[in-house]
């Protein structure tokens, strides 16, 4: 047990060293430009792939590629009063874009969970045993929040497989 | 009416109902208790259980869930100046001087009080308002369903986030979302892009564990971990409220509660929106306006009252027409539909019945709220310090677990993870969420009724102007977008002041 601990604390150092490093690294993310250069882009590949994604009768009065289409445009439309509001406010207010900051820290600290996520998906779809995948993720948040009391360990794990014989025997749910 | 009660009381009073009632309350207290967890969240992860349950308990749990929802929020917003839920920051403002003065108790117990009155209160207008409404709603047609489906969503865009358009296009994607799968009319597979497993659509509560549930446990990262404690010598005061305080009570509670019903009519507003509306309305009201702010029980009252009375306006569109008033019962939606009740006439009529025993099932929910929260509320402040190390796995856990029992199937544990990044990029570019939750909701209702209306006039647009109806939800359409625009420019310019 000893062992783990001071593993963790010695894995919770080198984390604090690139913490550190990465906590100074600021990007600032034109919010504004790249929500209405993406959803244009967006609906123009979609309006694009509709005529091989959506199939079509040609008796049809209104058919199975109206309503996106409609959706697609107004989307289309709304994007581009966002560029335009925004390109107008940056060229002719001379106003400086609207941003949000994004720390790389937090964005490094969500790939590592989003990492723990995906291999719990891929140990249990891999085994097919959802209870090996549970303890894997139990055990791997439990790391990730550099928790050193055996306690938590002992109820997170409890907790886990409960939860598996829950949806296992309760809701008959075959994992 | 009255023909359905006898057989409603029938269906309703069994021990299976009240059982799952109050292990609803019990769950939506805890969750909403604790920070960060929202009543949402939690419908969504204990929805898989209601799909081997019929009707009545399935709804009666999910209902427990969110009426004492509302009311959980309030005990770490008077607790630890924290609010479990959004809605509980109109209580905090009070709630937690209040309860700095020595009166944790009295503060709990005025917030439990108006929460329960609050919700009896919207329980009794859905079981007089909802057949009523669904009689008008029997007289729409294909078009004006269309304008219904239209006014709602332009709402849910205007008042989801901050700004309007960005709404309208969370919308149209939640739309387009919906559009993945089958085409309602014809058949024909559409945006399947080959994977044979799309042909049937992307299942509703798969989705939100995505973007609800696991794009919460990605937003950890943004947190710095530090555990709630909570001060146990806090909660010694007696709790108790004078005559001159009830006495005070009494307005607030009782306005708020129609403030509450009235927001929660309204497609897309929510709990948030009537809780800090009525508390406005009751600070300017109150002939104490000087302790708001500063601990007064009127303020707690009128949050509290309005918050837990949208409970039951809420469901009265979703009952009646299938548009959901807010996110959390739009959830709730697929566990009617999953035992066969379709919104509508029909469910008063031909299932009046379970229909009637869920709405004064209601009201027994927000009993048992009052009940719990009367003898249980020392235990709902202790989880407030449950620590995040073993709640976040427990999370994950649910939603995993969650997402494979709607199909068995792996798939779809990849689709909830996938819809998780997609929130967590979405979150990035300030995008409000909320109109795509409902936009997926209503998308096979807006797209079936807009085809089925055009076929009907053979393809003239002129078909959604052509009733009272029509022309009413256009109107109302326009003016809500114009109060929309006109207010957002209002807050605008007073930000730009600033």
């Amino acid at each position: 047990m000893k062992e783990i601990q001071s593993w963790i604390e010695r894995l919770g150092e080198r984390r604090d060293v690139i913490d550190e490093k990465l906590e100074k690294k600021e990007i600032k993310l034109p919010t504004e430009l790249v929500t209405g250069i993406f959803f244009l882009l967006l609906g123009g590949i979609l309006l694009l792939v509709m005529p091989s994604q959506v199939p079509v009768s040609h008796t049809d009065v209104v058919n199975g590629r109206a309503f996106p289409t409609l959706l697609m445009i107004i989307m289309m439309i709304c994007s581009g009063i966002i560029l335009i509001k925004e390109l107008y406010n940056i060229f002719v207010k001379k106003l400086p874009p609207i941003t949000k900051t994004i720390n790389l820290l937090v964005e490094v600290k969500a790939l590592v969970i989003l990492g723990i996520l995906l291999l719990t998906y891929v140990i249990c779809r891999v085994t097919n045993l959802f209870v090996i995948g549970a303890i894997f993720c139990s055990f791997g948040f439990l790391i990730y929040f550099r928790c050193r009391k055996p306690a938590y360990y002992g109820i997170t794990l409890t907790v886990s497989i409960l939860i598996w014989v829950a949806f296992r025997f309760g809701l008959n749910v075959n994992f | 009416m009255l023909e359905y009660i006898g057989p409603a009381l029938e269906h309703l009073f069994t021990i299976e109902n009240f059982v799952w009632m109050n292990l609803g309350v019990f769950i939506g207290a805890v969750f909403a208790a604790i920070p960060g967890l929202s009543v949402i969240l939690c419908v969504i992860l204990f929805l898989p259980f209601t799909y081997k349950m019929t009707a009545i308990p399935g709804m009666m749990f999910l209902l427990g869930i969110y009426c004492a929802g509302g009311y959980g929020g309030s005990v770490s917003a008077i607790l630890i100046n924290t609010p479990g839920t959004p809605h509980a920051a109109a209580t905090m403002m009070d709630g937690h001087p209040l309860s700095q003065k020595g009166r944790t108790k009295a503060a709990l117990k005025v917030a439990l009080y108006a929460s329960a009155f609050g919700g009896v209160f919207s329980a009794l207008m859905l079981l007089f308002l909802g057949p009523q409404v669904a009689q008008v709603a029997a007289q729409l047609g294909t078009a004006e369903y269309f304008m219904v489906c239209l006014f709602g969503l332009t709402i849910i865009a205007g008042v989801s986030g901050k700004s309007m358009i960005k709404g309208l296009i969370a919308a149209c994607l939640g739309l387009l979302i919906s559009c993945i799968g089958a085409d309602p009319m014809t058949s024909y597979d559409r945006f399947t892009f080959g994977i044979s497993r799309l042909y049937l659509g992307l299942d509703l509560a798969i989705c939100l564990i995505g973007l609800f549930a696991l794009v919460e446990i990605l937003a950890k990262s943004e947190k710095k971990i530090g555990q709630l404690i909570l001060d146990s010598k806090r909660m010694n005061d007696d709790g108790k409220i004078t005559k001159d305080e009830y006495k005070r009570l009494i307005r607030p509670t009782l306005i708020s509660s129609i403030i509450g019903v009235l927001v929660g009519i309204v497609p897309g507003t929510g709990a948030s929106e009537a809780s800090w509306f009525s508390y406005d309305r009751a600070k300017a009201m109150s002939k104490h306006k000087e302790e708001f702010g500063h601990g007064s029980v009127e303020g707690i009252a009128a949050a509290e009252s309005a918050n837990n009375a949208v409970t039951g306006a809420t469901l009265i569109p979703l009952l009646t027409m299938g548009i959901p008033g807010d996110g959390t019962v739009a959830i709730m939606l697929s566990a009617l539909m999953i035992n066969g009740l379709n919104p509508g006439l029909s469910l008063f009529t031909t299932q009046g019945d379970i229909m009637y025993a869920i709405m004064i099932g209601l009201i027994f929910v927000n009993l048992f709220m009052l009940f719990q929260g009367r003898f249980l509320t020392q235990l709902f402040a202790k989880v407030v310090s449950i620590p995040q190390e073993i709640l976040t796995p427990i999370i994950v856990l649910f939603c995993f677990a969650g997402a494979y029992s709607v199909n068995k199937n792996y798939f779809d544990v990849g689709v909830a993870l996938i819809f998780a990044v997609i929130a967590w990029l979405l979150r990035k570019l300030d995008m409000p969420l909320i109109p795509i939750l409902l936009g997926m909701v209503l998308g096979n209702m807006t797209e079936t009724n807009f085809r089925r209306a055009l076929f009907i006039s053979n393809g003239s647009p002129m078909i959604f102007v052509s009733s009272i109806y029509c022309i009413i939800f256009v109107v109302l359409t326009v003016l809500a977008v114009f109060t929309l625009i006109r207010s957002k420019m209002k807050e605008s310019k007073e930000e730009e002041k600033e």
